[in-house]
């Protein structure tokens, strides 16, 4: 494989790294700081390992969109498993490996690109993720059926972790919704760094999931980086479960006027998992909007974290931005770290954050005990509740009832 | 009906009901009245199961030991309590909410769950009962409803829920005279002989809707007069302070 730009970085993260590779993060690092260090260090990044085999069961398990779907494994686009046939007017669909011939509308992406890396994970997946698979909508089409892209992780011994590139640009005035899934093949340790890039030409509206749902000891860095031309919408949700550490970076630049970024989310950990949202809002132009919601649920020892940015520039004028993250702990050794990031270096703007961190309401409970449920049954539908604020707003059935299900939700 | 004998309830080592002794028998309705931090609102929550009060004394239901079982095994025993501030639960519908708390009781009691057709049966004529809007089921239990809506749920989950012996805390504070109509109205309405009620309240104007057949003072955690539905107009005419206090400026105990 190549990359696009820069130079070659270190494939291994081992201990073997050769001088001039970037160091790993550490809790020093601010965005890092509740990350398991210890695990991510055990993390050997390599190029995919050829010929694997992925049971019917795998896809089986994955929504089902009725669209278009990329499956890629271990970072690589299996063409047998995906289903590109018949692709609605209007959308493109190269899978990567150097098939995209050129397509000039792959050009803001490669700029992106161009930009140093953010950090150790971030330097790897360009060096090593290639292309990636590329998703391009026409200017002026509406692209109805979601386009699915499965990302399955399927550790080997060594290399044991991978990377993922996606690239996704809409033409102007266009609209389309991208699911991004993120499940394991096995349950042997490992771990993905994916990273997608999204640029949003003038008046499209995009619809992005990513549902993350990785076994027990792996881990999913993703990353994604969206580029917002004037008056262009986002729609961001994830919803963050499954694997060891899942975290999911996104850094949203509001580069037009009166763009919108609308993104919220849902993590819900047991166990010792630690799952990690590092949403950031980088308002460029004038009069755009943004809302961060985030809602975390933590049983166990589980550690949720988020660390939301809303970093306006100079100029920026008339920003509107909202952030919310609310918590709710189940157990005394669950754990959530929150904190806001706010940059503000314009004038007129307006401005809200808060978070609350919370335990499950006695008053509720013995309300609905009254009534008959059994107070495991009680909890639960609390908690339902509490979630179902952010599943609730998913417009997809199948992705919903997934979610339902996944969640052990069985109510409307 | 109800036997309650020597009911005592403390919460952090105070004292708040001191030895109440009642009988309701099958298909009557207690008025118990008081001051502001008599205990009225801890005896409701105590007959109901709520945690965090240390009891002692019985309390039978049919013959049953109500003080052994959980809230919703009070609840499958014929148990409802009618709160005096119905909780809000945003995200969960009222359809699913009744439903849920129908089925949980059918099932305690042996009883198949009901079908969906039969619920909305159920649902509508509780529904008219209160005069509840059709948008009701699919609204979130609570959220977002007027004073005068959440006490009127209340009285709709007792339709839904036919318990044998309602406990109404202070069901009438908060309403404006047409709530307090259409609350009092439904509480008649489900007035039967195989059902009892005690009906709490601070005020004497629920009962000129619903009329009691037995009346208990309630101050500082016992019971200190019982009579007819007259009493209630003495007490509305020379407040509570004939019985020690000086007309609810007692010291608020059950902070609920």
């Amino acid at each position: 494989m190549t990359t696009a730009t820069g130079t070659p970085i270190t494939t291994r993260t081992d201990g073997n790294d050769p001088a001039g590779a970037m160091p790993l993060p550490t809790r020093r690092d601010e965005a890092w700081r509740y990350a398991p260090h210890r695990d991510l260090a055990r993390l050997a990044f390599g190029p995919a390992p050829q010929a694997v085999d992925v049971p019917a069961d795998v896809l089986a398990g994955i929504p089902q969109l009725g669209g278009p779907l990329v499956v890629m494994v271990n970072g690589v686009v299996d063409s047998e498993l995906s289903q590109l046939e018949s692709l609605p007017a209007g959308l493109t669909v190269h899978p990567g490996g150097g098939a995209d011939g050129g397509d000039s509308r792959l050009a803001p992406h490669t700029e992106l690109d161009a930009a140093a890396p953010v950090d150790a994970y971030d330097a790897l997946n360009r060096s090593l993720s290639g292309n990636g698979v590329s998703v391009l909508v026409d200017a002026g089409e509406q692209i109805d059926p979601p386009i699915h892209v499965a990302h399955l992780l399927h550790p080997g011994d060594a290399p044991n972790a991978v990377c993922g590139r996606v690239r996704i640009t809409l033409g102007e005035a266009s609209a389309a919704t991208v699911v991004e899934t993120h499940v394991s093949v096995g349950d042997l340790a490992g771990g993905a760094s994916v990273r997608t890039s999204i640029v949003l030409e003038a008046d499209a509206t995009l619809e992005h999931l990513v549902l993350q749902d990785l076994s027990a000891q792996q881990m999913l860095l993703a990353r994604i980086e969206v580029n917002q031309h004037p008056r262009s919408r986002l729609r961001a949700r994830s919803f963050n479960l499954g694997g060891r550490y899942g975290r999911i970076a996104s850094q949203v630049d509001l580069v037009g006027e009166g763009a919108e970024a609308d993104l919220a989310g849902l993590y819900s950990g047991s166990g010792d998992q630690v799952l990690d949202q590092q949403p950031t809002v980088v308002h460029r132009a004038p009069g755009c909007t943004s809302r961060q919601a985030y809602r975390g649920v933590l049983d166990d020892s589980s550690t949720g974290v988020f660390s939301g940015g809303i970093d306006v520039r100079p100029g920026a004028d008339g920003t509107d931005a909202r952030q919310s993250n609310d918590n709710l702990l189940l157990s005394r050794q669950a754990e959530v770290d929150t904190q806001p990031r706010l940059e503000i270096l314009a004038d007129d703007i307006a401005c809200q954050h808060g978070a609350t961190v919370g335990q499950l309401d006695p008053t509720a409970l013995f309300y609905l005990r009254t009534r008959g449920m059994t107070e495991d049954e009680a909890g639960r539908v609390l908690v339902n509740a509490f979630a179902d604020q952010v599943v609730e707003e998913v417009r997809h059935d199948a992705v919903r009832d997934w979610l339902s299900r996944r969640l052990g939700h069985d109510h409307d | 009906m109800l036997e309650v004998t020597n009911l005592n309830a403390s919460i952090d080592g105070n004292r708040i009901l001191n030895g109440i002794d009642l009988s309701v028998g099958s298909g009557e309705v207690h008025a118990v009245m008081g001051p502001n931090g008599s205990g009225k609102s801890t005896f409701a929550h105590v007959l109901a199961g709520r945690e965090g009060y240390e009891v002692t004394g019985s309390v039978a239901l049919d013959g049953a030991d109500l003080l052994e079982m959980e809230p919703e095994e009070r609840a499958a025993a014929g148990l409802f309590l009618g709160f005096q501030y119905p909780v809000e639960i945003p995200g969960v519908n009222n359809m699913y909410f009744l439903r849920t708390a129908l089925n949980s009781v059918r099932r305690a009691r042996g009883e198949d769950e009901i079908s969906a057709r039969e619920f909305l049966a159920v649902a509508r004529e509780a529904m008219a009962l209160v005069e509840m809007k059709p948008d009701f089921l699919e609204r979130s239990v609570n959220a977002g409803f007027s004073g005068g809506e959440k006490k009127r749920n209340e009285i709709l989950q007792m339709a839904v829920m036919q318990p044998r012996l309602a406990v109404l805390d202070e069901t009438d504070s908060g309403l404006d005279i047409d709530a307090l109509r259409v609350v009092a109205s439904g509480v008649e309405a489900l007035r039967g002989p195989d059902r009892s009620m005690i009906v709490i309240t601070h005020y004497q104007r629920l009962l000129e809707h619903i009329r009691p057949d037995v009346v208990h003072v309630l101050v500082d955690g016992r019971i200190v007069e019982s009579g007819d539905h007259t009493l209630a107009l003495h007490l509305e005419e020379h407040g509570y302070r004939d019985f020690g206090e000086q007309d609810g400026a007692g010291q608020r105990l059950s902070g609920v």
